[in-house]
């Protein structure tokens, strides 16, 4: 039994000795074989299509460049970007925010500058997308849109139908809750179980609302508090929403994506979301379905300092390359980058319903709601997102401090003072 | 005189040999283990000293993370859930664990080892899959929701318990229950075997009932395993972070967060490696004191009973 | 009578307890498997219904798109590579702890051993992260393979020492006295002797290879290197998104081990057990 034993250990192991070593060996010899990590949930079909489309074109473009994908989502992909960071291992082709959002890999030499490629192109895309993203006017990543990280997505046919139309102001539309939900209906759709959606999606925007550009500029440079009366009647208003039973039930357990599933299944009649989502919405809504779909903002809010109707507004996310890049690997993952926000890539995003920062011609044949989104962009004026100007780590104090809040265990001036106390003790902005 | 010497020289000779095979089958076990996880620790153990953020020289800041963990309220209501987690398992799965073991080893019930095959499932499946499965049915959109919305007759029901800060814990700590009871069933139908059956026999001709012979023969024969199953109970408790983590997270607002999830945080989220170091000395370092006292405890029972 | 009645009082009790747990243990697993086969809207529209048609279409796509097949390979690859060579480390070093009797030295590895018992896989991550990429075995097989090795080697220390420790020692004095080798004396008398812990050793250790997630998901970067667990967690991010993707996802994770199970039941029961009972 031993020899047997031990002849078919021998020859187990010299058949896997093979992938044993090699797959560690590639990654530095071969300039044409590229490792990506990508920010892709692999449950979304239109996500999916979305991306396996670009990489069919990319390798008819490209045949001799071959890149090893890995994708993950939410906070996941950041927990897994700063283990990789830390242990050296960063992929060649990262999936970047322009922001604080992944600061911490773009700040500390992680990643190569992009602005030397970019000459000469950088006319093509909207002005916002080439805004500077790092401390000497770097190019961290090339932004595939500009985003909006607020849109409160409304279903004019069920409005319609329960006699309703879009309110002016924030009382309205918690009168109008009761209506929606005697219909059996949820009145905003969101779901929070990451943390991140209320603080990306509603309270960036709702900042700007109760404190105008004035106090968020002076928050972004460190010069502002968070117990200041701005913020907290911004978290208020999330409270007050919260006790009206405006959102979805079980919004803090749910994943993100309940929410517009919801939506899509005509469950719900505003869904608070990114413009992210007019991708999702191109390819999930039926087809009759999307001329009543409408892009508003959150109503006006009682002591309104801000701008009627403005949402939060940032350079979108892309993908940058790995600073330990040089000579032909270097440009090969250039040319991903390119294919990826420059026309060829573009061209196949807006397809499947994004509005590229690329500027490509107007086409009347774009989808419908691409077409929504892109008035939506250029009519509404927007604020900052908090995490795009506030350290990540922060928001792992603030995001857990709202849940806190919408349970009731705590009150929005004291969720307020413990993310100032953070910020005050650690955040770079009062550095 | 040549003769003795040679004697000597094999001596040397054969005690050298025997020296060389310890070195060649220890070795290598010592040496994976040793720069694997030893290394790793001693490593961890001198950055929970200092404070690093991952990048540029670790600062040497003496016991100030270990203050921090200590007073950290977030910390404090991990550990918590923790003694949640031993609670379940000592209070929960050893019972349960028992009472089925005891009704198949005495077959009570006919199709025992059936029964035992199907508790024992859950033990094969990953961690990961139990929590995504379970999620889809504590979940808003899930299983129980869909039910009990049917049941209560009202839409908007939610299967709200994640939301409550005190029973957040409860449906992690069903799944726990739900994973690990047959392990505990095992472990005792099989220390329940071997117990000598003609004890039962002797015990059955006496006339003892069904009850006796549990009270008298039984527990005492057990007593010894139930705490070594308490050890179990406490380490594997202490170091729970799969399940949880892709259960819950750890959410919401930290209300199912456990130690490890804490320390993983505080690496990887807050990027907090001296501080991360340090609550991992503190999670041996507790399941260590635990296990010590629980062993002193048990020696003082058998002592006063054994 | 009255004793008889009280018999079977206690039965009924029994059937009651066993039944409800055990509905409790395999319902969850039988809706598992049976919604896997529905499209995402039938799992809306109604989570309890059986599938209109059973459609493999859930199955394929998951399995292309998570590149499960790669994920399997690297499962089995993973799981039996670092099994065998954690069971055979962990004979040898049993053997040497059990029959040297070297009583100080062994007793101090010994402990030190069973220490790791105790250690967190999550402790070391940090540490282990920058020494792999320090001796170039990040992103490698290799290097998720030697740390599997580690993790796996306490407990199979201790089942393999305690095992051989009640094997006799003539034998194996005899085969000494006679000039055979300690190698010798391992190969052809201690691991034949040792077969029934070997298997228990093989079983245990392959079901927690299996299951492993957190150094796979943390050490490598790579697709390609990714076992099921990872590839399944993959699915979770935003799983809210498709459940039909989701639950064939889990289907895929789950049937092989619970395959492995009905085969290997007895002795993975024993694994279990053997760390447990009073010697």
């Amino acid at each position: 039994m031993n020899k047997l034993f031990f002849i078919v250990f021998i020859a187990f192991l010299i058949i896997t000795a093979g992938p044993l070593f090699s797959e560690g060996s590639s990654e530095t010899d071969d300039p044409n074989t590229l490792t990506g990590f990508h920010y892709l949930d692999q449950a979304d079909r239109a996500a999916v299509d979305n991306f396996e489309a670009l990489k069919a074109r990319f390798a008819e473009l490209h045949p001799e460049i071959t890149i090893e994908w890995e994708y993950l989502v939410n906070e996941p992909y950041h927990n897994k970007l700063q283990t990789l960071v830390t242990s050296d291992q960063l992929p060649d082709i990262v999936f970047l925010w322009p922001g604080k959002r992944t600061g911490n890999v773009t700040g500390n030499g992680n990643i190569k500058d992009l602005s030397p490629w970019l000459e000469g192109n950088r006319d093509n895309f909207s002005v916002a997308a080439m805004a500077p993203q790092g401390q000497n006017g770097e190019i961290w990543e090339l932004p595939e849109q500009v985003t909006s990280t607020h849109v409160m997505f409304t279903n004019d046919r069920l409005l319609e139908e329960l006699g309703l139309s879009f309110p002016e102001t924030m009382e309205e539309l918690i009168e109008q809750g009761e209506v929606i939900r005697e219909a059996g209906l949820i009145p905003i759709a969101m779901d929070n179980k990451d943390g991140w959606q209320m603080q990306s999606t509603f309270l960036s925007a709702l900042v700007e609302r109760t404190g105008g550009m004035e106090w968020y500029d002076r928050a972004a440079k460190g010069d502002a508090q968070f117990t200041d009366p701005e913020f907290i009647a911004a978290l208020d208003v999330i409270k007050t929403l919260n006790d009206n039973d405006m959102f979805s039930p079980g919004i803090n357990q749910a994943e993100y994506g309940t929410a517009l599933t919801d939506f899509v299944n005509e469950r719900a009649v505003y869904l608070i979301d990114g413009g992210w989502r007019t991708t999702n919405l191109t390819t999930e809504l039926d087809d009759d379905l999307k001329p009543h779909i409408s892009y508003n903002t959150f109503p006006d809010i009682p002591n309104q300092k801000g701008r009627s109707g403005s949402t939060a507004i940032v350079t979108g996310t892309g993908f940058g390359m790995n600073a330990n890049l040089e000579g032909q690997k270097a440009d090969n993952a250039w040319k991903w980058i390119w294919f990826y926000s420059g026309p060829e890539g573009s061209k196949i995003r807006k397809e499947f319903g994004s509005l590229p920062a690329y500027n490509l011609p107007a086409d009347s044949n774009d989808p419908i709601l691409l077409q929504k989104l892109g008035t939506f962009l250029s009519e509404t004026p927007g604020g900052y997102v908090l995490d795009a100007v506030l350290d990540g780590e922060g928001m792992a104090v603030l995001h857990p401090q709202i849940q806190e809040m919408m349970f009731g265990n705590v009150t929005p001036e004291e969720a307020a003072a413990t993310y100032e106390e953070w910020v005050a003790a650690n955040d770079s902005s009062r550095k | 005189m040549p003769l003795l010497s040679e004697g000597i020289e094999t001596r040397q000779k054969q005690r050298r040999k025997k020296r060389n095979s310890y070195a060649l089958l220890v070795g290598p076990s010592v040496f994976l283990y040793g720069v694997f996880i030893i290394f790793p620790v001693i490593f961890s153990g001198v950055f929970g000293f200092t404070e690093w953020d991952g990048v540029g020289i670790p600062q040497f800041i003496g016991f100030d993370n270990y203050v921090s963990i200590f007073s950290d309220p977030v910390f404090l209501f991990d550990l918590r859930n923790n003694f949640l987690i031993v609670a379940i398992s000592v209070f929960g799965q050893l019972p349960i664990g028992f009472v089925v073991a005891y009704i198949i080893y005495r077959k009570l019930v006919v199709g025992g080892k059936v029964f035992e095959t199907v508790l024992f499932l859950p033990i094969t499946i990953s961690a990961v899959v139990i929590a995504i499965l379970w999620n889809q049915i504590f979940g808003p959109s899930g299983l129980l929701t869909a039910l009990m919305r049917l049941l209560v007759n009202d839409p908007r029901y939610v299967f709200a318990v994640f939301e409550n800060r005190v029973f957040a814990m409860v449906p992690i700590l069903f799944v726990i229950l739900w994973m690990y009871t047959g392990v505990y069933m095992i472990i005792f139908i099989a220390n329940l075997q071997s117990i000598s059956p003609s004890v039962f026999e002797a015990a059955v001709i006496d006339g003892a009932s069904e009850g006796q012979i549990l009270w008298r023969i039984v527990i005492p024969a057990m007593t010894n395993i139930l705490f070594t199953t308490s050890i179990f109970a406490i380490s594997g408790s202490l170091k729970s972070f799969d399940l949880i983590f892709a259960m819950t997270g750890g959410g919401p607002a930290h209300y199912t967060e456990v130690v490890a999830i804490y320390m993983y945080l505080q690496t990887f989220r807050f990027y907090n490696f001296g501080y991360g170091s340090a609550v991992s000395v503190v999670i041996v370092a507790l399941s260590l004191g635990l296990i010590t006292l629980l062993r002193v405890s048990y020696k003082r029972i058998e002592k006063r009973f054994g | 009578m009255i004793a008889h009645q009280r018999k079977l009082g206690i039965v009924i009790v029994s059937y009651v307890v066993l039944i409800v747990l055990a509905l409790i243990t395999i319902l969850p697993l039988i809706w598992l498997l049976y919604t896997s086969f529905k499209p995402h809207k039938e799992i809306i529209e109604n989570v309890f219904a059986l599938p209109r048609v059973f459609s493999m279409d859930n199955y394929q796509r998951t399995w292309e798109f998570g590149r499960f097949g790669i994920a399997s390979f690297n499962s089995i690859f993973y799981s039996t590579v670092a099994t065998l060579l954690t069971t055979l480390l962990a004979l040898m070093t049993g053997y040497g702890f059990a029959k040297f009797g070297y009583k100080r030295l062994s007793g101090f590895l010994y402990y030190f051993f069973i220490l790791g018992l105790l250690i967190t896989v999550h402790s070391v991550l940090v540490p282990l992260f920058i020494m792999e990429s320090f001796l170039n075995l990040d992103d490698t097989r290799l290097g998720i393979l030697l740390p599997y090795i580690a993790f796996g080697l306490p407990f199979l220390v201790y089942l393999s020492t305690s095992y051989i420790r009640t094997i006799p020692t003539a034998l194996e004095e005899a085969a000494l006295i006679d000039g055979a080798s300690y190698i010798r004396v391992f190969w052809s008398i201690i691991v034949p002797m040792s077969r029934p812990v070997i298997g228990t050793m093989l079983i245990f250790s392959f079901l927690s290879n299996w299951n492993e997630f957190v150094f796979v998901f943390t050490l490598t970067s790579k697709a390609t290197l990714r076992s099921l667990p990872v590839a399944v967690n993959a699915f979770a991010g935003g799983m809210a998104r498709d459940f039909g993707l989701l639950f064939s996802a889990l289907t895929i994770a789950t049937i092989p081990m619970i395959v492995f199970y009905f085969v290997f039941r007895k002795k993975i029961a024993q694994g279990f057990a053997a760390g447990s009972i009073k010697e």
